[in-house]
Parts: structure tokens; sequence; C-alpha cells
């Protein structure tokens, strides 16, 4: 290939699992480095590159200096992958929001507060155009890998947006509720080969919301399997609720 | 044909009798309270009496998952992976999943034949056991009784001390040769009952169907079901599938991959261009219980649902499709006796 893409890779408000995620491509990262040329990745290497044609980003948006930079990436990017749970949806860093913002500024840090301005966390999809996502916390490698290949082949990616449910399924799982416990893989989208439940682990709806959630059944659920309502709502909440702000009167 | 008997005793001594001679598919305990068709190594695993197993014997004919073809771009060639027979004695079905392979056989044979189905049927061979109807079980009311030995080679009939067995094809004969069995001389168990039924002839229930369109009850069930397609995923009459192709990260190979879909998916009725034929979950609810009653059925004359209540059982908002199909009659019902 004479002109192989440029991809830049960058993080905001995270923990970089995602990234490390991409290092762990162990069989598969010479196949993809030889399809790309990876121009920018703090996490891995020096160098800085002024334009991407393709720029993967990990982690929520949370002060106001991320606005900047996010603006900035996305200015030089041609296309813009939202990489995570938290680029994706906010993440689990959207609890916060839940709370009064100065509340969570003085609990995290203390006398020094001053010198840490700090916003509501926000996905990238909140401030600028996101292209496509990889879901999961951390990212699920399979998505990241199919979105790759089509991106590089310049074919159509079809984003999952079926249940969990599914592919546990298709895998003939025991259906966690059976054993008491409290999943949201109905409401979760799928795309993860529900690999929590293949272990006998309940979702805990890491890959964010399918498109049109029914909630309040999904809530009933929940309660008619022994949550109470308010413990069956924070349970969205732990990845969803920067989504879900407003949804509950 | 001929029936003897099998004491529980020499149960373990018929599994490994089939196995020195058969694969040997059975039910087999799955996490806690569940169970699923597994191949046999273990006759001592093997589960005879049981409720219901997740999924049905559809997935040895018709896979969650397969490869239709394998592609090279470099040389611009493609292959179809080599489809075998499961040739194997698929023990412990019962007489509602034996009806759902004789359906999904129609669905595969009918128009053009799908090959990689039919070819994987060939070879196999059911032997049935009797159960005790749970309360999701209503087979009754589709007219399949738990002692149904349609589409069995053998059938092993529940009675106390052991199995009462008959004999049914000249490949069920074939089966226990070399298994002596005393002929059965006892009398016959007495029949279960189902606590779950559907109130009505199913020749009537297609013209309440067509008559309910618009009935409440699909908004309403609309309102708890989450569309997640446990019930279509867990059927065994469902046979609807998507087909995706997967390229290889270097760009330049691929496969084709085939696996089960749903109907109460909303990406299901998306077609290109973004149309999405039932865009509500009511809408996708109503299809689903008029392609088990009504599509299917006024084409065949049979109901394309077994009774066997998984898609109830299974459901995690709690969704009855004996209830809902009752509701739908008690009011066409209702409304004829108002016209009347």
């Amino acid at each position: 290939m004479a002109n192989k893409p440029r991809v830049a890779i960058f993080d905001f408000t995270g923990c970089e699992g995602c990234e490390l995620s991409q290092l762990n491509f162990e069989d598969q990262l010479l196949d993809i480095l030889a399809q790309v040329d990876i121009v920018e990745w703090r996490e891995a290497m020096d160098d800085r590159a002024d334009e991407y044609d393709i720029a993967f980003v990990e982690g929520a948006l949370s002060t106001p200096d991320c606005i900047k930079r996010i603006h900035d990436i996305r200015r030089r990017s041609k296309v813009l992958v939202a990489l995570g749970s938290c680029a994706v949806d906010g993440g689990v860093n959207a609890i916060k929001n839940l709370h009064p913002i100065e509340e969570v500024r003085a609990e995290v840090y203390g006398k020094d507060q001053y010198l840490f301005p700090t916003l509501p966390a926000l996905p990238l999809s909140a401030v600028v155009k996101v292209d496509h996502n990889v879901r999961g916390c951390p990212m699920t490698q399979g998505e990241f890998l199919r979105l790759f290949t089509a991106l590089v082949m310049g074919k159509q990616f079809a984003e999952p947006d079926q249940s969990v449910c599914v592919e546990c399924k298709l895998n003939e799982n025991e259906c966690v509720f059976e054993r008491g416990m409290i999943c949201l893989g109905p409401v979760t989208r799928g795309g993860c080969n529900s690999q929590c439940t293949n272990f006998g682990q309940y979702c805990i709806g890491c890959r964010g919301l399918v498109s049109e959630p029914n909630l309040a059944g999904m809530a009933e659920t929940l309660a008619s399997h022994g949550l109470a309502m308010d413990e069956a709502w924070k349970r969205l909440q732990l990845y969803n609720a920067y989504r879900l702000q407003g949804v509950r009167a | 044909m001929a029936q003897s008997f099998l004491e529980q005793a020499r149960v373990l001594d018929f599994i490994v009798h089939l196995q020195t001679r058969h694969t040997v598919y059975a039910p087999h305990r799955r996490g806690q309270r569940s169970f699923a068709f597994e191949k046999t190594s273990d006759p001592a695993a093997v589960e005879l009496d049981y409720p219901r197993v997740l999924g049905s014997v559809k997935k040895y004919f018709l896979p969650p998952r397969e490869t239709l073809m394998d592609f090279d771009l470099k040389t611009d060639t493609a292959t179809a992976p080599q489809v075998e027979p499961v040739n194997a004695v698929f023990l412990g079905v019962h007489s509602y999943d034996l009806a759902a392979v004789k359906r999904l056989d129609h669905n595969f044979l009918t128009g053009k034949p799908e090959r990689n189905y039919l070819v994987r049927r060939q070879g196999a061979r059911f032997i049935g056991v009797s159960y005790v109807p749970d309360k999701f079980h209503f087979a009754g009311s589709v007219g399949i009784d738990p002692y149904d030995m349609t589409g069995s080679d053998v059938f092993l009939t529940r009675h106390p001390d052991g199995w009462i067995v008959d004999v049914l094809t000249g490949e069920g004969a074939a089966l226990l040769q070399g298994f002596a069995l005393p002929p059965h001389a006892l009398p016959k168990p007495k029949r279960e009952h189902f606590t779950q039924h559907i109130y009505v002839p199913q020749d009537s229930l297609g013209r309440i169907l067509e008559a309910s369109y618009d009935h409440p009850v699909w908004n309403e069930t609309a309102r708890s079901c989450l569309s997640c397609g446990t019930c279509n995923l867990v059927c065994p009459t469902c046979y609807c599938f998507n087909v995706e192709d997967q390229v290889a990260v270097t760009g330049d190979s691929g496969s084709r991959e085939r696996s089960w879909d749903g109907c109460m998916l909303r990406g299901f009725t998306e077609v290109a261009g973004g149309e999405v034929f039932r865009e509500k979950s009511a809408a996708r609810q109503r299809h689903r219980i008029y392609r088990k009653f009504k599509y299917l059925s006024d084409a065949t004359g049979q109901p394309w649902c077994v009774g066997c209540g998984r898609c109830t059982a299974a459901c995690t908002a709690g969704i009855s499709i004996v209830d809902i199909v009752n509701r739908l009659i008690r009011d066409a019902e209702r409304e004829e006796k108002i016209t009347a």
C-alpha cells in the first residue's frame, strides 16, 4: 500500500485500559501495523503529527482542557472513533454527574480543589461528531478489529444493536436470573459474545444500552427479581449515568 | 411394533450399548438449574428425567453459528466448508422437540431445499422419552402429548421401575440389536396432565388472530417486553438467521458467517437503506405470535408452536405466550356473544 492510513490514538479521562487492550493484540498487532502508519500515541511512542486519517480516542471529557483538546483532535481527523465506555457513553465517570459538581470536586481534591477545574463527565459525542464507536469496558477487542478492518478496506461498519441475551442464547448459557443474579443483558448492547455470562457472571452493562431500550420495563424486571426500584436504577446507571440523566422522574 | 421393558438399573448399560456403536447426544445438567443436550462421554451424566433443555436439538442441524463459505481476495476464490451428517443417536428427546424437528424439516425442504440443514439431518436417530409437564408446558393444547411417539425410532415411557420401550422403526430395532430386553407385561402408567392450556381448537385460532390485529394486548405486552430476542432464540421452531461477511485484519481473506436471528429484534426488520418494517416492539410481538399460530399454520394446517413453554420460561419480563393467546381468545368470544 502506497499511502497507508495515518492513525493516532488519544486518551482523556479513563483508565487507559482500552489502549492497553490495543497493545494486547499479540496475535494481530503486526498485521494491524502493516495496514496503517501510527503517527501519534502517547502511551506507546514519542512522535507527534498534524493530521490523522483515523483518530481513536479513549476516555470521557471532564475538564475545560479536555473540551479544547477534543475540538483540536476533531479538526485534524478525517474519522474519529470513540474507544470504550468512557468515550462512547461517559462511562463510570458520569456517576459523578449525579452529585453537585462542587461537592465532587471537594471530595476528590480537598483543599487543592481550586487548582483543578472540573466539568460533568461527557461522552465525546456530546462535544464533537463521533463517526464510530467501539464499546465495552475495556473496549471489546473483536469489535475494534471488525471496525479497524472495515475502515482500512473502506467498507461500512455495522455497529451491533441487539441485546447481550442474543449471544448468550447462541452460547446456550443458563440464564443468570435462574441463579438468582441480576443481569443487565436484556437492555445492554451485545457484540461482546456475552463473555461475562459465559463464565457465570452477570452483565453489568459496560457496552451501554441498545438504541431503543425499554428502561421502565427493565427496571420493573429487576425489581421483580428482588431489587428495590432505587437499587434497580442504580444498577442501570453504573455505565449509563450520562445517557439516563433526566430519564427517571 | 414390539414393546419391552428397560429396568432403571440397566439404563447405564443401555447408554453404554448405544455408545459402543454410535455418537450419543443426550440431556446433561447445565449450570445450576438447567439442562442441555451434549455429546455423551460419561453415561452417568445423562439425565432422562428433565423438564426441558435450554436449546432444542435444532442446534445440531441448524447450528447457532456456522461458516457458509471462506473466501480469499488475493486469488478471488471461495470455498464452502464440508458439511457432515450428524450421524448420531439423540437419546431423551421430548415429543414437542421431535414435532419441532418435523416443522424445521418442512421449512428447509419447501421451495429451494437448504443443503447444509439437510446434510446435517442425515443419520439422526431419535430415542424419545416421556416427561411430566411443568408449569410452562402446554404441548397438549397443540396436540402433542408427553407420550406422543411421532418422530421417534425408539420411545421410552416413564414407569416407576424403569422405562417401557417401544420400538417404532427399523432404525430403532437396529439400535437395540444386541441388547436383550424382556417383553413388557406391566400396566401402563397413568397419563400426566398439563397445567397450562390454550383454550381453543387450533383451526379457529388463525381466524381469531386475524381479527386481533389491533388488539390492545400488543401494546400492553410491549410495555414490559425488553426486545431482547430471547423468546425467538430459545424457540425450537424459529429458524431465521442473519448472514455477515467477516474479513481478516489483513484485509485479503475472510468468511461468510450465518447466525441465528429473531423477529423480536429491531435490527432483524431493518433492511438496506435503513427502512425498518416493524419499528414498534408491539408490532414485532404480534408478528411472533402470528408466525406461530397463523401464517405458517394457514399454509400447513399445523401450529408452528409446539407448546414447549421455553419462550415463557426464559422471558425475564415474565411475558407468557399462553396468556397472550388466551386473552385474544377470551376477547374474541366475548365479542361474538355481543354481536350474536
